[in-house]
C-alpha cells in the first residue's frame, strides 16, 4: 500500500475512534499563516512552525470545511486506488454538488477546494502529486536535455533542445521525471515569458550552454521543484533574472527559499544557492536606464517595506537595494535593455553579469 | 340700565337636553360611523350593566338595518335583565343627568346619566321618530314610545301599550337614526362589540348586520364578575365643594358634622376626630402666625420667651375648640371656609387607603381567556394590578393583556383601551393609556415595534375615571394612572419577552441542527469510504452527536438578563418623576399605617 492511502486511512480510522467515543470528530491542521512560518537561518529556508488548529465537525463554524476537507480526502484514496490524476479544477467539479434538502453547494468555486487540498497535504504531511492532484502546467524548459516522462503506462523521451523557441512545458509532477543527459554550465530562471521567447530566438541557451526556464510568473511547484532538482541532481548553479520590483524580488525569494503558505514544502522546493543575477537598482546606474524606469506605486511601497521585513532579505546587499528602490521610489522592467538594442540582454547584460558574477545573495 | 335690559331681553336658561342637542359631538354623536357606534355603545352598556346588577349573565342581542333613505338606520339593542318599571321609563330614555350611577361612589360602565338618553335625543333630532321600548319586569309588558321634551328636559311617553310577557324579561330598545352608517372599520360598530366581549367574557353578544350577517360573540365565562359594591368618599379624593354637597345632602335631622364625617365617609373614625381637630388648630396657628404649617415645630421651638410660649398656647387651644365648636356644628350649616379647612387637615392626616370592593377588574384568567378566544395569538399574558389611588383617594385598579403572534390581526402594537370595561375606540391620541404605551421601549424586551405582531388589552378600572371629555373616550393623564399603566405593561412585557427569547433561541438552536445535519448524508459517506465501515451506522451516529449537543444544553443567562431589565425600568420611573412621585410618596404613606 502507498503511504498516501496509508495516512488516508489512518485519519478516517482516527476520526471513526472520536466519534465512537462520543466525541466530535476533527482534523488537525497546522497553521499556515505567517505567524506559524520561520526562516531557519542554518537552512536557509522558511519552515513551518508549531501551531495546528483542530478543524470539528460539531463546530458550526468549522463544519463546512470539515465536510469538504473529507470529501476530498475520500475522493483523493479513490484516484490513488484508481491510478489516475486529477487536476485541480476536476477535483471542484468531481465534488461540487448541492447538499441533499439545501440550497448548500459542496464547494462554490475552485477557491474554496483549492486551500482545502493544501490543508490536506500539510494535515498528513504529503504533497500533492502524491495524492494523484496535479495542476496546470505553467513553466517552460528550453536547452541542451534530454528527459523521459510517463504517461500512465508509456513513456516518452523529450530532447528540450529541439523544440524551437516553445520550449518543454513543465508538468504540475515531476517526480517521475527522469533526467538522461544534460550538457549546460548553468540554469537561468527567467521571469517573463515575453523575455524567454526573445532569449530563445537569439538561441542564448545555445551560445552560453545553459538551461533557461521560464517561470512566466510566480512559479508553480513543478517548477519550484524541477529547478531544486537541477541544482541538487545536476549539480547546475541557478540564476534567477526578474524584473526589477517587489513582486520580480519575491519570486526569487520564493525560488530560494519557499514560500509562506507553502512552507511545509520549502525542503522539496526551495534551493537556498540561487543567485540573483537582476534586475537590481544599481543596474539603473551601471547601464544607464534612467529613462526605462515606472513609479513604484503605493501598493509597491508597501510591499517593498515588507520585503525589507523579511528576515531572510536582511542582509546588506539586499537592504542597500531595497533601500535604493524605496528612495528613489522607482522600478525597472527586464525589457527596459531593449531600448539599447533586441539583443542587448543577450548579447552584453547577461554575459557580463554571469561572467563577472555580479549577483545578490 | 336701558342698555342692560335690552342685553338681557335674550337672556333664558338652556335646558341641559337643549345644550347637548347643540353640541351633540360633545357626546360622540360625530361623523356617520361614529355616530352609530356611539348608539350601539350607549345600549349595549346599559344592557350589561342591567344584566349585572340582577345577578344575570348578560346576553345582548343587537340588530342593524339599513332602512336607506340616506343613511336612515334602525338599531334594536335587547337585553335579558330585571326590565324596567312602567314609571321609570320616561326617566330612564328620557331625562338627561339622571340615573341611578352618578351619585354613588362605585365602579360602574355609565356614570353621568347622559348615555342612553343622549342616544333618544341624537335619534329623534335626526330621524324625527321616537324610541320604542319594550320593557318586561316578569308579570307585565310595557310597549312604549319615548321621545324627550328638550325644553324642559324631561321624558315624554307617546304611546304605551301593555303586553302579556309570557315569561320574558329584559328590555328592548328600538331606535331610529338618520346621517349615520355602519361597516366594520376599527371604529365602527363591529369592532366595538369585538372588544367589548374582549373585555367582558362573561358577555354573550349576538349582532345581525345589516346585510343579514350573524355574528356571534361567545360567552367565555360562566363567571359572573364580582359585583361592585358602592363605596364611601375617601377624605383624601373628597374637595372642599364634595364636603359641602355631602353635608347638605346627608346633613337632615339635625345631625352635626361630625356624626356626617365618621358615618359618610370611609377610613374615618370616631377616633380621628380629635386628630382631626389638631390639624386644623395647627392649620389656623400656622396661618396667624404667618408661617408654613410644616415650619411650626422650628419656630415654637426658637420662642425662648415663657410669656410668648404661654401666649401661642392660649391661641393654640383657643384655634382648638373653634374646630371643636365647626365639627359640632349642624352639617347644613357648613360653610366653604369650615369645608375648605377641613379638607386641608385631611390631607395632612394619615389615613388607611380606602378599600378597593368597589374595583371589579376582569382579572388575569378571564383576560387570557377571552384573549385567547377573541385573537387567537401564539402568546398571552395578563397582570392585573393591585388596587391604588389617584389623586390621593380615589381607588383606581389597572390590568393589562398582552397578545402575540398567530392570528393577531396587525403587525407593530395594536392597542384596546378600555376603562371600566368599555372599549374607547376614539380620540386615541390623547389617551393616558396610548401615551404610557408609547413611551415603552419595546426593543429592550425583544420585540419590534413595527414588525411583531403585538396586541394589547388595558383596562381601567375605578369607581370614578379621570375621562378627557364627556364623549369618555380618552382617559386623562393623571400621574398615578398612567404609572400604574406603565409598570403593568412592562410585566407583561418581560413575560412576553421572556416567552420570545426562549423560542427564538429554540429556533436558533433548530437552525443550527439544521445546519450540521444537512452535512451529515456527505461527511458520513465520506468516512466510510475513507475506514470502509457502515455509511449507516456513521450517520445515525453524528446525528445523534449533533442531537446530544443541542438539545441537552440550557442557558442560564436569562434571569441575570431580566434583572438587568428591571433595574433598568427603576431608572426609567425615577427619570420621568415628577408628578409622579407626589402620588407614590402619598402611596406610601398612606399604606405604611
Amino acid at each position: 500500500m502507498k503511504v498516501a492511502e496509508k495516512r488516508l486511512r489512518q485519519l478516517g480510522n482516527r476520526m471513526l475512534q472520536e466519534l465512537k467515543r462520543g466525541n466530535s470528530p476533527y482534523i488537525e491542521i497546522p497553521v499556515r499563516a505567517l505567524g506559524n512560518v520561520y526562516f531557519d537561518s542554518e537552512r536557509r529556508l522558511l519552515q513551518l512552525g508549531e501551531k495546528s488548529g483542530r478543524r470539528y465537525f460539531l463546530n458550526l463554524a468549522h463544519a463546512k470545511k470539515f465536510m469538504q476537507t473529507l470529501l476530498v480526502a475520500s475522493y483523493c484514496l479513490e484516484l490513488i486506488q484508481k491510478g489516475k490524476h486529477a487536476s485541480l479544477r476536476d477535483v471542484y467539479y468531481a465534488l461540487k454538488r448541492n447538499l441533499p434538502n439545501s440550497k448548500e453547494v459542496t464547494f462554490q468555486d475552485q477557491s474554496e477546494s483549492n486551500p482545502v487540498i493544501e490543508d490536506l497535504e500539510v494535515s498528513l504531511n504529503l504533497l500533492r502529486e502524491e495524492l494523484h492532484i496535479s495542476a496546470d502546467r505553467k513553466g517552460y524548459l528550453i536547452g541542451n536535455i534530454v528527459l523521459r516522462e510517463r504517461v500512465v503506462d508509456e513513456t516518452f523521451e523529450i530532447d528540450a533542445s529541439q523544440l524551437g523557441t516553445g520550449g518543454w512545458g513543465i508538468p504540475s509532477n515531476v517526480e517521475e521525471i527522469e533526467f538522461l543527459d544534460i550538457q549546460a554550465d548553468y540554469v537561468l530562471v527567467i521571469e517573463t515569458g515575453a523575455m524567454f521567447e526573445r532569449l530563445a530566438e537569439e538561441r542564448f541557451w545555445k551560445k552560453n550552454n545553459c538551461l533557461m526556464v521560464a517561470t512566466k510568473g510566480q512559479p508553480s511547484r513543478g517548477t519550484r521543484r524541477l529547478i531544486h532538482r537541477l541544482y541538487y541532481e545536476a549539480n547546475l548553479p541557478v540564476y534567477v533574472f526578474t524584473d526589477g520590483d517587489p513582486y520580480g524580488w519575491y519570486i526569487y525569494s520564493v525560488i530560494k527559499q519557499g514560500s509562506i503558505n507553502l512552507a511545509y514544502l520549502s525542503e522539496k522546493l526551495g534551493t537556498p544557492d540561487a543567485k540573483f543575477l537582476g534586475v537590481t537598482m544599481s543596474d539603473v546606474d551601471k547601464y544607464n536606464l534612467h529613462g526605462q524606469v515606472h513609479k513604484l506605486k503605493e501598493g509597491d511601497i508597501k510591499r517593498a517595506k515588507e520585503l525589507k521585513d523579511y528576515p531572510w532579505f536582511k542582509n546588506e546587499e539586499w537592504q542597500r537595494e531595497i533601500n535604493l528602490m524605496l528612495e528613489k521610489k522607482i522600478r525597472i522592467e527586464q525589457q527596459a535593455f531593449s531600448s539599447k538594442s533586441l539583443e542587448y540582454v543577450a548579447e552584453v547584460y547577461l554575459p557580463e553579469k554571469i561572467e563577472k558574477e555580479d549577483f545578490l545573495p | 340700565m336701558a342698555l342692560a335690559d335690552e342685553l338681557f331681553r335674550e337672556f333664558r336658561s338652556m335646558s341641559v337636553s337643549e345644550f347637548f342637542r347643540k353640541n351633540a359631538a360633545m357626546l360622540g354623536y360625530t361623523g356617520r360611523i361614529r355616530s352609530l357606534t356611539t348608539i350601539v355603545h350607549e345600549g349595549v352598556t346599559n344592557a350589561i350593566d342591567a344584566g349585572e346588577e340582577c345577578g344575570k349573565l348578560p346576553n345582548v342581542y343587537i340588530r342593524i338595518e339599513n332602512l336607506g333613505d340616506g343613511g336612515r338606520y334602525r338599531i334594536t339593542i335587547e337585553d335579558n335583565a330585571s326590565g324596567i318599571p312602567e314609571k321609570y321609563i320616561p326617566e330612564v330614555f328620557g331625562k338627561m343627568l339622571a340615573g341611578s350611577k352618578a351619585h354613588r361612589n362605585m365602579q360602574s360602565r355609565g356614570q353621568q346619566g347622559l348615555g342612553i338618553s343622549g342616544a333618544v335625543l341624537f335619534c329623534q333630532t335626526s330621524s324625527g321618530k321616537p324610541v320604542r321600548v319594550i320593557s318586561s319586569t316578569g308579570e307585565k309588558g310595557i310597549i312604549a314610545e319615548v321621545m324627550i321634551d328638550v325644553e324642559k328636559n324631561k321624558g315624554k311617553v307617546s304611546k304605551k301599550e301593555e303586553f302579556d310577557p309570557k315569561g320574558w324579561m329584559g328590555t328592548r330598545v328600538e331606535m331610529e337614526a338618520k346621517g349615520v352608517s355602519y361597516n366594520r372599520s376599527k371604529y365602527g360598530a363591529f369592532n366595538y362589540l369585538r372588544l367589548t366581549s374582549l373585555a367582558n367574557p362573561h358577555v354573550q353578544i349576538e349582532l345581525i348586520e345589516p346585510d343579514g350577517t350573524k355574528v356571534l360573540f361567545e360567552r367565555v365565562t360562566e363567571e359572573l364578575p364580582k359585583p361592585p359594591k358602592e363605596v364611601k368618599p375617601h377624605p383624601y379624593g373628597i374637595t372642599a365643594d364634595d364636603l359641602l354637597r355631602l353635608a347638605r345632602e346627608k346633613g337632615g335631622e339635625r345631625k352635626s358634622l361630625k356624626t356626617i364625617l365618621v358615618k359618610e365617609l370611609s377610613r374615618f373614625s370616631d377616633k380621628r376626630v380629635r386628630e382631626l381637630k389638631e390639624k386644623m388648630a395647627l392649620i389656623l396657628l400656622s396661618r396667624k402666625l404667618e408661617t408654613q404649617i410644616e415650619d411650626l415645630d422650628k419656630y415654637l421651638s426658637e420662642i425662648q420667651d415663657e410669656e410668648e410660649k404661654r401666649r401661642i398656647k392660649k391661641i393654640y387651644s383657643g384655634f382648638l375648640s373653634q374646630a371643636a365648636k365647626i365639627l359640632r356644628k349642624e352639617a347644613r350649616y357648613l360653610n366653604w371656609e369650615e369645608a375648605d379647612l377641613i379638607v386641608n387637615a385631611f390631607s395632612r392626616m394619615k389615613l388607611l387607603a380606602p378599600p378597593t370592593e368597589g374595583l371589579s377588574p376582569i382579572g388575569e384568567e378571564n383576560i387570557s381567556r377571552t384573549m385567547k378566544a377573541v385573537l387567537n395569538p401564539e402568546f398571552v399574558a395578563c397582570v392585573t394590578r393591585p388596587p391604588k389611588t389617584y389623586r390621593g383617594g380615589i381607588p383606581f385598579q389597572v390590568e393589562v393583556g398582552i397578545a402575540y403572534g398567530g392570528q393577531v390581526d396587525e403587525e407593530g402594537i395594536e392597542v384596546f383601551r378600555f376603562a371600566n370595561r368599555t372599549p374607547l375606540l376614539f380620540d386615541r391620541g390623547g389617551c393616558a393609556i396610548t401615551e404610557a404605551v408609547k413611551s415603552i421601549d419595546w426593543k429592550r424586551y425583544g420585540i419590534d415595534p413595527n414588525k411583531d405582531k403585538v396586541a394589547l388589552l388595558v383596562n381601567v378600572v375605578s369607581v370614578h375615571v379621570p375621562y378627557t371629555s364627556t364623549g369618555k373616550q380618552a382617559i386623562a393623564d393623571v400621574p398615578e394612572i398612567s404609572k400604574e399603566i406603565r409598570l403593568a405593561v412592562m410585566e407583561v412585557a418581560r413575560k412576553l419577552m421572556r416567552y420570545v427569547r426562549r423560542k427564538k433561541r429554540e429556533m436558533e438552536k433548530e437552525a443550527k441542527m439544521k445546519a450540521l445535519l444537512k452535512y451529515v448524508p456527505e461527511v458520513a459517506k465520506a468516512m466510510s469510504r475513507l475506514t470502509g465501515a457502515s455509511e449507516e451506522e456513521i450517520e445515525t451516529e453524528l446525528s445523534e452527536l449533533i442531537s446530544k449537543k443541542y438539545l441537552s444544553s440550557e442557558d442560564f443567562s436569562e434571569e441575570e438578563r431580566e434583572e438587568a431589565i428591571k433595574k433598568e425600568e427603576k431608572v426609567i420611573l425615577i427619570s420621568n418623576g415628577g408628578g409622579l412621585d407626589e402620588g407614590s410618596r402619598k402611596e406610601a404613606e398612606t399604606t405604611r399605617e
